[in-house]
Order: structure tokens, then sequence, then C-alpha cells
């Protein structure tokens, strides 16, 4: 009989605190309507967090600028950061957790292309935006019509350093790269080989390596003895850098190029005086934005002491437009891609520090890529610009 | 042929940083029967150490390297007394798995002091003498200063070590813990401070490969496990338990990494790499120069 009433004591505990529990998450819920939550997901940790860190600064700014100006419809902006850690497998776990949260809104992200095409079935699922600020893989935005991106295909970007080499370095004939053996790397290298085929190049080499490898030499060894006159860096920036260095080591004077993926602060720590010449193609160049985006600039180094670079800008953008969605469409998620997916022609374009971005139907989109050169340890636009969306 | 020399030179290399690290898991298992999973830790420690030597406090990079041997010896003893000797009359595989699960309480240590951004050693910090121009080779071929002084500074610890080994005090002491540690603890042998030098002299090898790793490629929390895992791998080629089959296995193993990635394939490096090692312990189960296991009770 004791037993039973200290069972039944016990019980009631355990109905007081539930009911409690569940009054107070109503009332959080409540409060929280005062606020406009979006996540913004990216390499925030791992081997490829300079990415990362640059997102989550240019975001922050954006969301500090709103917040500043009266927030969104009159309430707070949130930032709620997933770290992916650039890997696919983190991206669905990241997804799933921010799909499942239905006081998110949006995601802004995310930077890797085989993480934005792991989350793309889970957020296409939930039915939530997903707008990447860097994911350059042809086939991200293909199937989904919540996968939205504000820059360049890597068939155009492959293109596009396959046209610049033939027709603004010239005196370049036989190229050899180094792909980083993922969507991005792999994509970005096929999109190059079939254009610079066609331009007469010629490609004595294709070396692929992994996320973890360190040690280039024996590839570089072999890729030497083929004498090359230019080496074509479809990965990230840190096996680039290693490359660069390495490759100068080993004695090898071509000119070295590599893609978006290159583009980073820390490319230039990594490869130290060998980056010196390397040319590197990216989607937005401050020193050839217009005032906003240098304006974007000053603000961003007085709230962080660093300069910002391609993806800090392009995260800002990629806030911005989200939370115009919000604003103009509503403040639901399907509102938002609804508001998105309008944004079909250069007349009803967002109008960024990056440029005018709106959509096909896919939910890509046309902007034109830029070369920058390493001079005296920084990036520098190159002379030669080839200004074109074609 | 200058291609092919290259090539060799670029074997030796890494074979030198695989040997270094692989005979601290030699060294370790001949006395314990240990297979100390958290040496490539140490190793990526040793590359920290020195990183952080000459960049937060600007020391030189000769006093750096000493430094980090030094701190590493620690470590590898501290590391020794605190998890693997409270289990030293535990069954094997209690230490075994305490070892798994000290590597990985290491790796995220460093994870969670320097960040898993990569480091590249400056190159302000780097000794002229290493930085200086390639040396050419007969046919063309042409090797870097570094190179050089990584295969020159492996041979020559590895000398050491077998005169060490051989002709000193405490060499012998060692030689007799690995025969049978029991008996050798019964004619008068400190065995507690044998093992304690072991892990010390196998630590200092190991953080001397992290530095140099450090220098040639980059420093970053998971190189431990990736040169440990190959490390381990040259270590049970040359017949684990013995140091000279440890150095050879080291050097086969990285030859065979830089002639698989140079001339069939940089996507199976690794692969062609452990098939070598596979064939040879499918005809040699007790490894290049390992003892028959048979004798071993």
């Amino acid at each position: 009989m004791k037993k039973s009433r200290a069972f039944s004591t016990v019980l009631s505990v355990i109905c007081a605190v539930a009911f409690f529990t569940i009054l107070s998450f109503t009332l959080t819920s409540c409060e929280t309507r005062n606020e406009i939550k979006i996540a913004v997901a990216g390499p925030f940790t791992g081997p490829v967090a300079a990415f990362g860190e640059m997102i989550k600064r240019g975001a922050q700014l954006k969301a500090k600028e709103i917040n500043a100006a009266g927030g969104v419809n009159g309430k707070t902006l949130t930032l709620v950061f997933e770290d992916d850690t650039g890997k696919d497998k983190e991206a669905s776990l990241v997804a799933e957790r921010i799909a499942s949260n239905r006081q998110i809104l949006a995601v802004v992200g995310h930077f890797n292309s085989s993480c934005t095409l792991a989350g793309k079935p889970i957020y296409k699922r939930a039915g939530i935006v997903e707008l990447s600020p860097g994911s350059t893989n042809v086939r991200v935005c293909v199937g989904s019509d919540w996968t939205f991106r504000n820059l360049y295909r890597d068939d155009f970007q492959g293109a596009f350093v396959a046209r610049y080499i033939k027709n603004v370095l010239g005196d370049i004939q036989k190229i050899a790269i180094f792909f980083d053996n993922d969507d991005y790397g792999r994509g970005l290298k096929d999109g190059f080989t079939s254009v610079a085929e066609d331009l007469g190049l010629e490609i004595i080499a294709a070396e692929a390596y992994d996320r973890d490898n360190t040690d280039f030499k024996a590839q570089l060894t072999s890729i030497k003895a083929k004498n090359p006159d230019l080496i074509f860096l479809s990965g990230l920036y840190s096996q680039a850098g290693l490359i660069v260095s390495q490759a100068r080591e080993a004695g090898i004077t071509a000119q070295l190029f590599g893609a978006d993926g290159v583009d980073s602060p820390d490319f230039l720590t990594i490869a130290g005086d060998a980056a010196e010449g390397t040319y590197v193609s990216t989607p937005f160049v401050f020193e050839l934005g217009g005032p906003e985006a240098q304006r974007m600039a000053v603000a961003f180094e007085e709230m962080h002491e660093v300069a910002p670079d391609t993806w800090a800008a392009l995260t800002y953008d990629a806030v911005g437009m989200i939370i115009e969605a919000i604003e103009k469409g509503g403040e639901n998620r399907t509102a938002i891609r609804d508001h998105l997916a309008s944004i079909n022609s250069p007349e009803k374009g967002y109008n960024g520090i990056t440029g005018l971005t709106y959509f096909d139907e896919n939910g890509d989109c046309t902007k034109p890529a830029y070369v920058k050169i390493v001079k005296d340890g920084q990036f520098v636009p190159a002379e030669g610009q080839m200004l074109s969306t074609e | 042929m200058a291609q092919f020399l290259e090539q060799i030179i670029n074997g030796l290399v890494l074979g030198g940083i695989y040997a270094l690290i692989a005979v601290g898991y030699t060294m370790v298992y001949g006395i314990i029967q240990l297979i100390n999973f958290a040496h490539g830790e140490i190793f990526m420690f040793g590359a920290y150490f020195a990183f952080l030597c000459v960049t937060t406090f600007g020391l030189s990079f000769w006093v750096a390297l000493p430094l980090s041997m030094g701190m590493c010896a620690l470590m590898g003893m501290l590391i020794d007394f605190v998890a693997y000797r409270p289990l030293r009359d535990a069954p094997r595989l209690s230490a075994l798995i305490t070892a798994i699960g000290m590597s990985l309480v290491l790796q995220n240590l460093a994870r969670l002091i320097w960040g898993a951004r990569w480091r590249k050693f400056p190159a302000d910090a780097t000794p002229t003498l290493l930085t200086g121009n390639a040396i050419p080779l007969p046919g063309g071929a042409q090797v870097s200063f570094l190179d050089v002084f990584i295969i020159l500074l492996a041979v020559g610890l590895m000398i050491g070590l077998n005169r060490l080994i051989h002709l000193t005090k405490i060499g012998k002491a060692m030689r007799a813990c690995a025969q049978n540690r029991i008996a050798a603890s019964l004619m008068g042998i400190d065995t507690n401070r044998v093992i304690t030098v072991t892990f010390a002299i196998g630590s200092a090898l190991g953080a001397v490969a992290g530095v140099m790793v450090g220098l040639r490629e980059v420093t970053e929390p998971a190189m431990g496990y990736y040169k440990g895992v190959a490390a381990f791998a040259a270590a049970v080629l040359g017949g684990i338990g013995n140091i000279t089959g440890a150095m050879l296995g080291g050097v086969v193993l990285g030859v065979a990494e830089a002639l698989g990635a140079g001339y069939i394939s940089s996507e199976y490096r690794l692969a062609i790499a452990y098939i070598i090692m596979i064939l040879v312990i499918i005809f040699r189960p007790s490894g290049l120069l390992g003892k028959s296991t048979a004798t071993r009770a």
C-alpha cells in the first residue's frame, strides 16, 4: 500500500513537471513571434573554416544593419548558425535540424557544393528555401524548387577560365589540372576541360586528390616531367596553397591558375611567397564593385577588424535577398520561395553589392566572373578582365 | 630517368618520416605488446609545439626542434603514466581500447586549442639553410635542401637509435625487457623505468617527424591520424616489435607510395602502398624482419 502511494506521488510530480514544461514552451514560442529567424549554414569549423568565418561575418554585418534600421517588419532578425564542417554527411544532419525547427523561415547556405547537394532533398521535403552564397556545381539547383544560388555555375566558370587563358594570357599550350575529388572539383574540371579542348588547348594531365592529402610532391614530379605551361587548380584554397608552394619547391615554373575555391585570404598564408603571380577566377571583386560595395567593405572592417572576402560579400547579399523576400512576400517559408522564384528577369532583379541577381527556372543565376592576381602578397584585380555573362 | 630519381627521393623523404614515427610504435609494442594509437597524436603535437615556439615565442627553429622533442618526450611519459601504467597487468584489450580513446582525446584537444585551420610554418622562421635553392643532380633532376635535410636527419637518428639500443646500458635493458619482461625484472632491471624511457625516445623521434611534416607540408589536428596509420602499417610491414624492421618498412612504404602516385594514379596512392603491405603479410605473416610469432607464448 505504501509503495503504491509513493508511486502516485512520483507520477503526480512528473505530470506537474510535464505540464509546466509544455506551458513554458508555449510561452517562449509566443515571445519569439517578435523575432524573425533565419539559418546560416556553412563550414564554420573543419579544414575549410576560413570560408565559414567570412560567411559568418558577412551575415552578422547584414543582420546588424537590418536590426539597426528597425528590423524586419518591425521584428528583430536573429541568425541561427549551423556548422556543416564542409562535409556532406554533416550537412544532412544540419539540414534535418534546421528543417524541423518551424521557427526558421529560410536558410542561407550551404557553401560547399557537396553540402548544398546533401541538404537539397531535405529542404525540398520540408519546404524551406536554401539560398547558397558559394556552391557552383552544375547540378546544385536542378530538381528542387527550393534551392537557389546567387553566383554563377561551374560550366560557366570553367568555360570562362579556358577562354581567359586562350584570349588574355595567350602563349599557353599545355595545361595540367589538379582537382579535388568532390562535386565541386570534379564538376569544374569537366567544365573546364571540354571548353579548353574545343579551344585547342592541350590537357596533358589531370590529377585527383582527396581532402586529406597534404603531400603532392609525387604528382608534381610526374607533372614536371611533362613540362606544362599552366597548372589549373580545381579545388579549395588549403590544398591549392600546398600545391602551389610544393610546385615552386619542386622547380616548376608554370603559370598557376585557381578557380573561386582558391579565393580566400588563407590561400596567401598557406602558399606564402609561392602564391605570387597566381591567377584566380572569382564571382566578385571589391575593387570593381560599386560605391555600396566600398561602403560595406568599410563597415565590415570596422565591425570585424579584417577585410571582407568574396564570400562575405555574397553572403551579405544572400541575407539581404531573404529579408527582402520576407518583407515583400510574407513571413512564411512558402511565401519566401514564391517571391524568390518571381525574381526572374533583370528588371525584377535584386541589386546587391555583388551586382544584379535574378534567377532562371532552376534557381541558377547569371552573373559575370572576374580574375584576380596575387601581387605583393595581396589579391588585386588582374589587368585584363573579360566581363561577359555568355 | 630524372623523373624516376626524383620520385625515389620523394619516396625516401616520405619513408624517412614514416620510419621516424614507426619506430615509436614498434619500440612500445616490443616491450609491452601495446599498439600505442596515441603515438600519431604525439607526432601531431610535435608539429604544433615547434610551430608555437617559432610563432608565439619567436624562438629560432634550431631551438624549437629540440624543445619540441623534449616536450613530446614528456608528453609520451605522461600518457604512459596516466593511461597505460594502471592497466599494465590488465588484459591487453583494455590497454588497446585506452590507447584508441587517448588518441581521440588528444586529437580533439588539439582541435579545441588551436582550431582546425591549417597552419603553414612561416617562411621567415624557416632557417635559410632549408629554404635554399634546389641541388642539381645528374640527368637534370633536382632535390631541395629540405628534402636532403629530412633524409639525412632520419638516417642520423636511426643510426643513433641503433647505437643506443646496442651499446648502452639502458639499450641492453630495453632489449632484455623485449625478450621477457618478467625475467628482466627478476634480474634487477627496473622495468617501469625502461618503459618510461622507451616512451620518451619514441615520442621524441615522433616529434622530429612532426616538425618535418610541418615544415614540408602543413600542421593540422588530423595529420596524426593520416600519417600515424601509414606509419603503423610500416611498422607491421617491417615486423612489429623489430626496430630495424620499422625503419625498412617505412622506407618501402614511402617509396611505394611515391612511385604509385607518380606513375600509376594519385587517387590510389595509399591503396598501392597498402596492397604491397598486404602481399608481404600474406607471404611473411610476421613482417619483413619480424620473428616468427610461435616463439612467443
